[in-house]
């Protein structure tokens, strides 16, 4: 029976995450931050488990415990290297330069080779803890190889004030996937140098554009120009969008694993819409909120009777010194709600959209892909969680 | 076929986990556990003490089902009826394997509480206590200028100007003419820049490259102008010992390791806590000790009684019983009483000591921060009665 194409089903809703993110952010909250190992790996499993490539679910089979245990030994490396790294930088810094910007930006660029490294540290534990059809994914070791040339690359990136992102992209995407599998069998990322430069165009123009019209508007005094400068920002939103669409694309496309291959055709307007419909729905509900809150104060100061006075200083004082578990509390349900919101009206339909429009083609030697050895990987993602640098998930 | 089924054949896709290939297998729910007839006729019981089910499913219409100990069979059951007899039967459904030991587990905990301690209790101070001396003047000038700039933005309420510095000129003249009297300038490798702040604490503290800053509060709380002239010497004897600079390397040191545990790993606000840090610079016991040695000898030579620091202390202590500023700091230190007296035993027998200021300086010096407030009245205040029509 040839399977030969295979579309990828979504089932994730924005209901159901909505209430996971919330009661796992909730219970991170209540446990200082304890809670978060469990949260992430809860939310990754809705996440995996939405995305269906011909009706079988991923599988994320991540550890909590063993993402604490990570997390544990990053800190017995890492706070070697960050104390005596920063009483250096800051001593050198002063010693040298008498300043602290340089510290921080030296700070930055020896931390950099160190971000690299736990991120693919990350996306090997991650890749070694998804399953599709009882078959695991992996990524080689590789992490210092990954590491140099990011900073080689974006070392370029920088050099050319961005312009050269795609050939960055490109290359740290080839490293990353050809060192994939899918149980024995290796990822190829192909396509040429150039190739994704033509993705970045609604970037470059509008760039240009501006350029020109700024260049223009401050020369001669037309508003013609001054417009067309103006017009410039909502083309550059369309083209970051475009770009990622069509990147996505053409990265997609020219991946190959065995005989299959990937076709995707993801939307610029749909991840547009997606974007402004979820901040709407986010500000929506913080506009009700700030609604909600204001009245109550005003209940509270209007109920404690005529003897509350605006002009008094200590009354004041007495009441900040109040509120300030209230403050700490309203932080909190600020960052918390966000989140949760951010999980579900954007990154679940982003992933959804995505996921959908895209198909594995000509997947008739699937079944002859077999098992690859467990990856124990006892740090898991814990440099990147110490670093605060993991996946958005 | 042998024996009554106790629930009808259902069809569910299975993996085994050895190939990438779904294998359709005939579910039945028997007595002993959930029964799969593979296609090549072999029979799997799974007991229903080891069945579980995969948590936070997306999918609500399939139940995917493993069993404990087999890490890469799951069957995926979309049939509802089966899926409900099953949730009814299988006791520990939601129960999860383990995968790390709880005494790994203890030992990377004990390792991680252990290598933290060690880098900012022993690593880092020690490291500060190395570099603070090789740290040329210019740089712990530097250190200072940006650290003097962070704490007055912290201490200002709004956050946005910064606490303004006290400046009426014979306020400034007095406190440099103190400094002149003291005349510490041979054990320094730069000249002491003194500050007053406008600012309620009473406190004083001393920062990297020679800045000591005073509050007014403090200045306000004084008797008499050699109490200011002894806090001041306690503050010159940090600069000289380099407590300060000392202070502000091993913050750094051991905030990225606190910032590093708690996940504000590139947060702002660890400017803030390093400025907060060395407003309440507690040194240790052995520093201060050091730093009130230095005052009686520098106001013994100054021709000033060093008891004036004990008294300023006392005092202190006996005004304001509440924990708060100067006192608290100081209160914080159980040998208090014998710093005191040890001031008291610094007062060299037969020697008199004289006045360190004019009293018309230690006037000026007490309304430094009254440059020009005090000058016009204030016509916002309603109580004030700005004008003489008004009632």
């Amino acid at each position: 029976m040839p399977l030969t194409d295979l579309n990828i089903m979504y089932s994730g809703r924005k209901g159901p995450m909505l209430g996971l993110a919330l009661r796992t952010g909730l219970l991170t909250i209540l446990t200082l931050g304890f809670y978060r190992f469990w949260a992430k790996t809860r939310l990754r499993r809705y996440y995996w488990s939405a995305i269906r490539p011909g009706g079988i679910p991923l599988e994320y089979v991540g550890d909590p415990l063993e993402k604490l245990l990570g997390f544990l030994v990053a800190v017995v490396f890492m706070a070697f290297y960050i104390g005596v790294v920063n009483l250096i930088l800051m001593y050198i810094s002063f010693a040298w330069l008498q300043g602290n910007v340089a510290a921080y930006l030296l700070s930055l660029a020896g931390l950099a080779p160190i971000i690299f490294f736990a991120q693919y540290r990350a996306r090997r534990y991650i890749l070694a803890r998804t399953r599709w059809r009882g078959i695991r994914f992996g990524l080689e070791p590789g992490a210092w190889g990954y590491a140099w040339r990011a900073m080689v690359h974006w070392g370029l990136a920088i050099a050319t004030l961005g312009l050269a992102w795609p050939l960055t992209t490109l290359w740290l995407e080839k490293y990353k996937t050809n060192h994939t599998y899918f149980g024995n069998q290796q990822f190829v990322q192909g396509g040429r140098r150039g190739m994704l430069f033509g993705s970045m165009k609604h970037v470059y123009y509008p760039l240009v554009l501006s350029a020109v019209a700024g260049g223009m508007a401050a020369a001669f005094d037309n508003p013609a120009w001054l417009a067309a400068f103006l017009l410039t920002v909502p083309w550059g939103i369309y083209g970051l969008a475009y770009w990622r669409a069509d990147s996505f694309k053409r990265l997609t496309e020219a991946k190959e694993l065995g005989d299959m291959r990937f076709r995707t055709t993801p939307r610029p307007w749909t991840i547009i819409g997606i974007y402004a419909l979820g901040w709407f729905l986010i500000y929506l509900v913080f506009t009700g909120l700030v609604l909600v809150a204001t009245g109550l104060v005003l209940a509270a100061v209007g109920g404690g009777g005529g003897s509350f006075d605006l002009e008094n200083p200590d009354q004041i004082e007495a009441m900040m010194a109040a509120g300030a578990p209230i403050m700490i509390l309203i932080y909190f349900a600020i960052f918390l709600s966000y989140r949760a919101m951010t999980h579900a009206w954007i990154t679940l339909p982003i992933t959804a959209h995505f996921a959908e429009v895209t198909r594995i083609v000509n997947a008739d030697d699937l079944h002859q892909i077999t098992q690859r050895d467990r990856d124990e990987f006892a740090e898991a993602e814990g440099f990147a969680e110490a670093l605060d640098v993991g996946a958005a998930i | 076929m042998t024996g009554a089924p106790t629930s009808p054949v259902v069809f569910a896709d299975f993996v085994a986990g050895d190939r990438a290939v779904l294998t359709r297998v005939a579910v039945r729910l028997q007595t002993e556990g959930v029964e799969l007839s593979l296609p090549d006729e072999q029979m799997l019981i799974w007991p229903w003490a080891d069945v579980r089910a995969e948590p936070d499913q997306a999918d609500t219409e399939t139940l995917v089902i493993s069993r404990s100990g087999d890490r890469l069979s799951r069957l995926y059951l979309r049939d509802k009826t089966l899926q409900s007899q099953l949730r009814a039967r299988a006791p520990r459904l939601g129960k999860r394997d383990r995968v790390i030991t709880f005494p790994k587990l203890m030992a990377w905990a004990g390792g991680a509480v252990v290598s933290v301690a060690a880098i900012i209790f022993v690593l880092v101070p020690m490291m500060a206590a190395q570099l603070a001396v090789m740290l040329p003047p210019e740089g712990e000038k530097a250190l200072g200028d940006t650290t003097f700039e962070q704490i007055r933005m912290a201490l200002d309420e709004t956050g946005l100007v910064g606490t303004p510095i006290c400046d009426a000129p014979a306020g400034t003249a007095a406190m440099q003419a103190m400094y002149d009297k003291l005349n510490p300038a041979s054990d320094l490798p730069y000249d002491v820049q003194i500050h007053i702040l406008d600012h309620d604490m009473v406190n004083a503290f001393a920062l990297p490259g020679g800045r000591v800053v005073f509050f007014r509060g403090l200045i306000e709380q004084a008797e008499n102008a050699e109490e200011i002239a002894a806090v001041l010497a306690h503050e010159i004897g940090h600069v000289v010992n380099r407590d300060p600079t000392r202070d502000a390397l091993r913050s750094a040191g051991s905030l990225g390791v606190l910032g590093l545990l708690f996940g504000d790993f590139a947060g702002g606000t660890i400017a803030l806590f390093l400025a907060n840090q060395l407003i309440n610079a507690s040194y240790s016991q052995s520093a201060e000790a050091a730093a009130d040695v230095y005052a009686h000898e520098l106001l013994d030579k100054a021709g000033v009684s060093p008891a004036a620091l004990g008294t300023m202390f006392e005092r202190l202590l006996a005004e304001h019983g509440d924990a708060e500023g100067i006192v608290a700091h100081f209160m914080s230190h159980p040998q208090m009483g014998k710093r005191i007296a040890a001031a008291q035993d610094a007062v060299v027998e037969g020697r008199s000591y004289g006045a360190v200021l004019e009293p018309e300086a230690w006037r000026s010096l007490q309304t430094v921060c009254q440059n020009g407030a005090a000058v016009q009245p204030d016509t916002n205040l309603p109580d004030k009665k700005a004008w003489p029509d008004g009632d």
